[in-house]
């Protein structure tokens, strides 16, 4: 990359734009690098080997360098399973334990922890492994609590280790490339005056894991479950369809996109207004259908953010998001094919930026035929429909989690570390409380920070 | 009494139905085994914007099907693991499996379909669908799809025996 304004790098670019809104610097994470751990190999600890465990691992397992010590998790079949994938890779089976505070206890030389395991237990795992001196990264949802992901935070800080949060979004090359070098970089979009995201998930996808019969060999010991909190089997395997254990389709499905709202606004919102409801599965506990609308105010004007995460239709082409800006509007999403970048009719050409290369101009889809008479008066021309100049060909979270292990060796910064996640994670915990009693919440800032 | 003549046997009817039992097995066998040396060919290129490649590792890239040596996996990614956390199955058997597995499944479709040593040919081919079998009962597969599928190739290859005496045109009749 050339000197260009617009063409700054990342640290350049964060360090030189003022961020507005309580001092909040959401777009720039980019602060803690552990010491320089030498050539070693990292010892890692796999601390939940469930369904988000087993994905985080077949990214690890890519990552040159690592060292899988122990596998913990309360379920023989969870542990049972990810032994097996830690020896198909390094030729030995890892320690296993069912209890963390046992595996801390005993094992040495642990250097990282990586926390897949329920929402309620991400907060007392993570602080545990920071305060056993292990550099942690945790999954998304911080905690199932505001509270509970303030004590990541604190414990972040007090012990010095490292905490990355699970938004992996924030290390995704298309991700930094929209925001850094579109969005913020060349304004392509003009000014962004709202937002618009969703997470739909057909009813099929939404269902209750597991059934009336279990196979013997998934079964946890009912002494056990009560030991960790789980009321039966039905709670463990679906721990996000109850209050004491997750926030819900919001927080679990809407924490990844909210947080690119308050990452690319780079503010936290100022208000915001949810409605949600038992639709469709009336005897759960969360709503299965919850709308949001923030309002932010930014350095550009105020933005209003509409989120919807919808468990009964995977209408609307399931999860993305959108900012639209009077000159464009870019929309962005993990899967590739589902992102676009659609210009305005009179907005500024961009043939310049395609003969550069930044970015490529999709086929015209075909001319539709006018309408006739009045309405044809009011129509908008279609915009133009682009494309990011490239992808990458990794699994989502391998280049967030890569970003992590070079912050552990020191050769980079974690690019959400758990103080930003918290800034990012905070309203979240506030639109079941505005969906519940129907209320407008106006923020304050001590709701807000940690 | 009756004194019909005994109905012959069609042997050319079972000639046929030999060769295509020996055909079908041994394609089966060798396509599976050239298979697993099978994998994408990805080409990629680091993008260049305002000429010079981008900062971001954005690339634009291809992915065609290629064969090669590098690409052989025995038993698939996804099984090894889960055999790999089976306690019945060791480690090393586990590897010896996997390195031996495709070369078997070659070698044993090239006799079957020459016709060298072609019974004990297939009863090796038998032995080996038994193997895979056995390890996809230790996996508990929901509905035993696997093991059904196994089950018909191991009704050919009980086919196959049966005709052997109809089976011509082989390389080698012994064995």
């Amino acid at each position: 990359m050339n000197d260009s304004p617009t063409s700054l790098s990342r640290r350049r670019f964060i360090g030189s734009t003022g961020v507005a809104g309580a001092g909040l610097v959401l777009g720039a994470p980019g602060i803690l690098k552990a010491a320089a751990a030498g050539g070693d190999a990292i010892h890692v600890a796999l601390v939940g080997f469930g369904k988000q465990g087993e994905v985080l691992f077949n990214c690890l397992k890519n990552i040159p360098g690592l060292r899988f010590q122990a596998v913990c998790d309360i379920s023989d079949w969870n542990r049972k399973k990810g032994m097996g994938q830690v020896r198909a890779v390094q030729g030995d089976l890892p320690k296993p334990y069912v209890d963390i505070d046992e595996m801390l206890a005993t094992e040495k030389g642990l250097d990282v922890a990586i926390v897949a395991t329920p929402d309620f237990w991400h907060s007392p795992h993570t602080v545990k492994c920071l305060e056993a001196g292990l550099h942690v990264y945790c999954e998304k949802m911080m905690s199932n609590t505001i509270d509970g992901a303030r004590a990541m935070v604190h414990a972040a800080e007090r012990t010095g280790k490292l905490c990355q949060i699970g938004h992996q979004r924030r290390s995704n090359p298309r991700y930094l490339y929209t925001y850094e070098q579109l969005i913020k970089g060349r304004n392509i979009c003009g000014q962004i005056v709202n937002a618009n995201a969703q997470w739909n998930r057909s009813l099929g996808a939404s269902q209750d894991i597991g059934g009336d019969k279990l196979s013997k060999s998934i079964i946890v010991p009912d002494e056990r479950l009560k030991q960790y909190g789980f009321e039966d089997m039905h709670q463990f395997l679906n721990w996000r369809l109850y209050h004491d254990l997750s926030g819900g389709p919001i927080s679990d499905l809407g924490a990844h996109q909210i947080d690119i709202f308050n990452w690319f606004l780079g503010t936290q919102p100022k208000a915001l207004f949810a409605s949600g409801g038992h639709s469709y599965f009336k005897k759960r506990e969360h709503f299965d259908n919850v709308m949001a609308i923030f309002d932010y105010d930014t350095p550009q004007g105020e933005v209003r953010a509409f989120y919807q995460v919808l468990t009964t239709t995977s209408a609307g082409g399931g999860f993305w998001e959108s900012f639209m800006g009077t000159e464009a509007t870019i929309k962005t999403a993990e899967i590739a094919s589902s992102s676009a970048i659609y210009r305005e009719d009179g907005a500024p050409s961009w043939d310049d930026l395609v003969e550069k290369g930044y970015l490529k101009r999709k086929p015209a889809p075909p001319k539709p035929q006018s309408s006739e008479g009045a309405v044809a008066a009011y129509e908008s021309a279609a915009p133009e429909e682009y494309d990011l100049p490239g992808g990458f060909n990794k699994p989502a979270h391998q280049p967030h989690l890569e970003n992590f292990f070079a912050a552990v060796r020191g050769e980079a910064s974690l690019n959400c570390d758990a103080a930003h996640a918290f800034e990012s994670e905070a309203p979240i915990f506030y639109v079941n409380p505005s969906a519940e009693r129907k209320e407008r919440i106006e923020f304050t800032q001590e709701q807000l920070s940690v | 009494m009756n004194t019909e003549p005994e109905s012959k046997p069609d042997t050319l009817a079972l000639t046929y139905a030999a060769w295509l039992t020996r055909l079908w097995l041994a394609v089966r066998a060798i396509q599976t085994g050239i298979e697993k040396f099978a994998g994408k060919a990805v080409s990629e290129e680091v993008v260049a914007i305002d000429g010079s490649p981008n900062d971001y590792g954005l690339t634009a890239s291809s992915a065609e099907k290629a064969y090669s040596l590098d690409n052989y996996h025995g038993v698939p990614a996804a099984l090894y693991d889960k055999f790999a956390g089976e306690p019945l199955i060791p480690g090393f058997f586990l590897k010896f499996y996997d390195w031996v597995l495709g070369p078997a499944l070659l070698v044993l479709g090239l006799t079957i379909l020459l016709g060298i040593a072609s019974r004990t040919s297939l009863f090796l081919l038998g032995a080996l669908y038994i193997s895979l079998t056995w390890g996809l009962i230790l996996l508990g597969e929901p509905g035993n799809a696997g093991v059904a599928w196994l089950a018909a190739h191991m009704i050919l290859i009980v086919m196959a025996l049966q005709l052997s005496r109809h089976n011509k045109l082989c390389v080698l009749k012994k064995w």
